[in-house]
């Protein structure tokens, strides 16, 4: 009887299993849930497995379940609805178009302004008169929770509590920050770097070593004294290049910083190296990059299993990575594009991502950022996409 | 097994400020008999969840401490082989050494499932352990049994936990794990919330000392670039050393003045940043 419920979930990208919708129908049958509170917290419970998809949880109940509320929400709330509702709705030009009344073809005539009028003067109709069944928007009659006063499984529709209904607390977005689309900030931080600690398994002290067992229990007269070992797991070589130079890479300093010093314990071998926009002879140990200038043909002699991860916004003038003289230093002269150094390091280091602050809609829109894309797989620093690196990163290795 | 058990409603305990919302996600837990995954940044009471539980509804509390150097058998059972061989060097124990069974002993998870009574497992910080731990972990509450290789025997959970289960990490623990939990994730306390659980620990602290204690609080978790924050229990260690300070004045907080510092930033280098950023509270 929630058919339509599970399915928007499913429509709005949250990974709802039908294992779990089944088990939200036993708790159903158990008369667990007694009214749309209740359903509001045990269907998230059961269904939504991160806080990252409670955002969005809140958006499609508010949206699937607000024909059972007549409470005129106030200004805000209205906008922040349509708002929701016409993105989504959008998605189904179809259903938008019928439920407008208007065919496909037309609604592509209408400008914006005039769609949100429509669609406004259709819902403020509603609000006034709910006719329960196929008119209201976003249930397209199929809302088990009609006037008609249908009360499946002891669901109580009166019996919504004014003060805080569910529908009015999901539509407060209270989990807003933790969707996943944010930009990290430093308090995400810690919780995001756990993902790099997964390349590093530290093994139990669970082997026996039986040199060493021998010895010992010869040394105290046969008194067996047992000696264990850890299993030895190599544990990762890791190069992190950081832009920390322009007015550009200002904003992410902090996190990237509190993301290196964090990193600096995971790791068997860690070395950081900065740079500034792009990576041309030397990239710098030092962060003010002056006193200890590191080539990058040392670079070669590395380890080819070291993981290189860069770190920058890889936006600069395009001369800046292709021309042969792009570097700001004078005796960066090798005769040798960024592009090309680039390309050295990715051929060197199989393993290699390039990690960029700028949200990933915006890099169509910068040259620089396609050509390095063509060198390195880029990803966003957000949660979701520090995760994808690192799987990168671990990826047939 | 018996699933037939009456347990009782969960509505909170002595210590333990429950919100509705999480009470109702308990018990819909326990009557689903599912796993109950918390997460929520430390502090916010995941671990005292299970204490509450166990003392509300009258149930021993068996707590897991996950480690990452932990193995899943030793959470099961453990053969212990030493005393076996000892025993049967020395001769001087009361055990049959020729009885493997007497050598086996119960871990976490097994007390959890030869208890007579039903009983709340508190696993904790599970995202310490890597996936197959996990994943192999929930198989074997999933099924309620394992066996024990050395004596050839399968030990079926008498009466099912209650499995309460938490995780610092956002997101750390595979997809078929999740499957086979409900999930909560526990934000951290308003200031409104945060003075009730206060109230809880000091029944009789002064009502200005609460109000401008807590506000301080918030204002010093909201200082750019601390990497640990103070949580609950540092805020409750807080109050107890204002408490105890005669010399301290609640006016002082107003003014900026701000003592005890140490007691809510551990961290040395949080401790530096919160200093600086304290003077900038002086009016």
């Amino acid at each position: 009887m929630f058919i339509p419920f599970f399915y928007s979930l499913r429509r709005a990208g949250i990974p709802v299993s039908p294992t779990s919708f089944l088990r939200l129908q036993k708790a159903l049958a158990m008369g667990l849930v007694n009214c749309v509170d209740d359903f509001y917290t045990a269907a998230r419970a059961i269904l939504v497995k991160s806080e990252r998809y409670f955002d969005l949880y809140d958006r499609v109940f508010a949206r699937h379940f607000k024909s059972i509320e007549f409470e005129v929400p106030d200004p805000w709330e209205w906008s922040e609805l349509i708002r929701t509702m016409l993105e989504s709705w959008l998605r189904d030009p179809g259903g938008l178009a019928s439920a407008l009344g208007i065919s496909e073809e037309e609604l592509g005539k209408i400008p914006p302004d005039e769609l949100i009028d429509r669609f406004l003067k259709l819902l403020e109709e509603q609000t006034a008169e709910h006719r329960g069944g196929a008119r209201w928007i976003g249930t397209r009659g199929t809302s088990p929770f009609g006037h008609s006063g249908y009360h499946p499984g002891g669901m109580r529709i009166g019996g919504i509590s004014r003060g805080r209904s569910a529908v009015k607390v999901a539509m407060d977005r209270r989990y807003r920050d933790y969707s996943q689309e944010r930009p990290l900030t430093t308090s995400q931080m810690g919780e995001a770097l756990k993902r790099l600690r997964n390349m590093v398994p530290a093994g139990p002290k669970d082997r026996v070593n039986i040199q060493e067992t021998i010895y010992q229990t010869m040394k105290k007269g046969g008194e067996i004294e047992i000696v264990l070992d850890r299993s030895l797991r190599d544990r990762l070589k890791v190069i992190l290049a950081i832009d920390n130079g322009g007015w550009s890479m200002d904003p992410y300093v902090e996190v990237v910083q509190t993301l290196f010093n964090y990193a600096r314990a995971q790791f068997k071998d860690l070395k950081t190296l900065f740079f500034h926009n792009t990576i041309y002879d030397y990239l710098w140990e030092d962060p003010p990059r002056r006193d200890k200038p590191y080539p990058v043909e040392e670079l070669a002699r590395l380890d080819r299993e070291t993981r290189f991860i860069i770190v920058g916004d890889a936006s600069m003038a395009p001369y800046e990575l292709m021309a042969t003289d792009g570097s700001i230093h004078i005796e960066e002269r090798s005769g040798k594009p960024s592009y090309e150094r680039l390309r050295f390091i990715a051929e060197n280091f199989p393993h290699s991502v390039w990690i960029n602050p700028i949200p990933a809609q915006d890099w169509p829109y910068t040259t620089t950022i396609g050509l390095i894309r063509e060198i390195f797989p880029m990803f966003e620093l957000t949660l979701e996409g520090l995760e994808k690196a690192v799987a990168h990163l671990m990826a047939d290795s | 097994m018996d699933g037939e058990t009456q347990t009782g409603r969960f509505t909170g305990a002595s210590k333990y400020v429950l919100d509705e919302e999480l009470a109702k996600i308990v018990n819909v837990s326990i009557a689903l008999e599912m796993p109950l995954l918390l997460k929520g940044e430390p502090g916010t009471g995941k671990t005292m969840l299970g204490h509450a539980i166990a003392e509300a509804l009258g149930m021993r509390l068996i707590v897991l401490n996950v480690k990452s150097s932990m193995k899943l058998v030793d959470t099961l059972y453990q053969y212990d082989t030493l005393t076996r061989l000892n025993d049967s060097r020395f001769g001087d124990s009361r055990r049959d050494v020729s009885n493997i069974e007497e050598y086996i002993k119960m871990g976490k998870i097994g007390q959890a499932f030869v208890s007579e009574d039903r009983v709340v497992l508190l696993i904790d910080e599970i995202d310490k352990a890597d996936t197959d731990f996990q994943d192999d972990m929930l198989d074997i509450l999933d099924q309620m049994e394992f066996d024990i290789i050395e004596i050839d025997k399968t030990i079926r959970a008498k009466k099912r936990p209650v499995i309460i289960i938490t995780s610092n990490a956002k997101k750390d623990l595979s997809d078929p794990f999740l499957g086979r939990c409900n999930f909560h994730h526990i934000a951290f306390p308003d200031p409104e919330m945060m003075r009730r659980i206060v109230d809880v620990h000091f029944p009789n602290v002064a009502g200005d000392l609460l109000q401008s204690a807590v506000e301080t609080f918030y204002r010093l978790r909201e200082i750019r670039g601390v990497e640990k924050k103070p949580s609950t229990r540092e805020l409750i260690n807080w109050i107890r050393a204002l408490r105890g300070d005669p010399d301290f004045h609640v006016k002082d907080l107003a003014k900026g003045d701000i003592p005890y510092l140490g007691v809510l930033f551990k961290k040395s280098s949080d401790y530096r940043v919160a200093r600086n950023g304290v003077a900038r509270f002086r009016p």
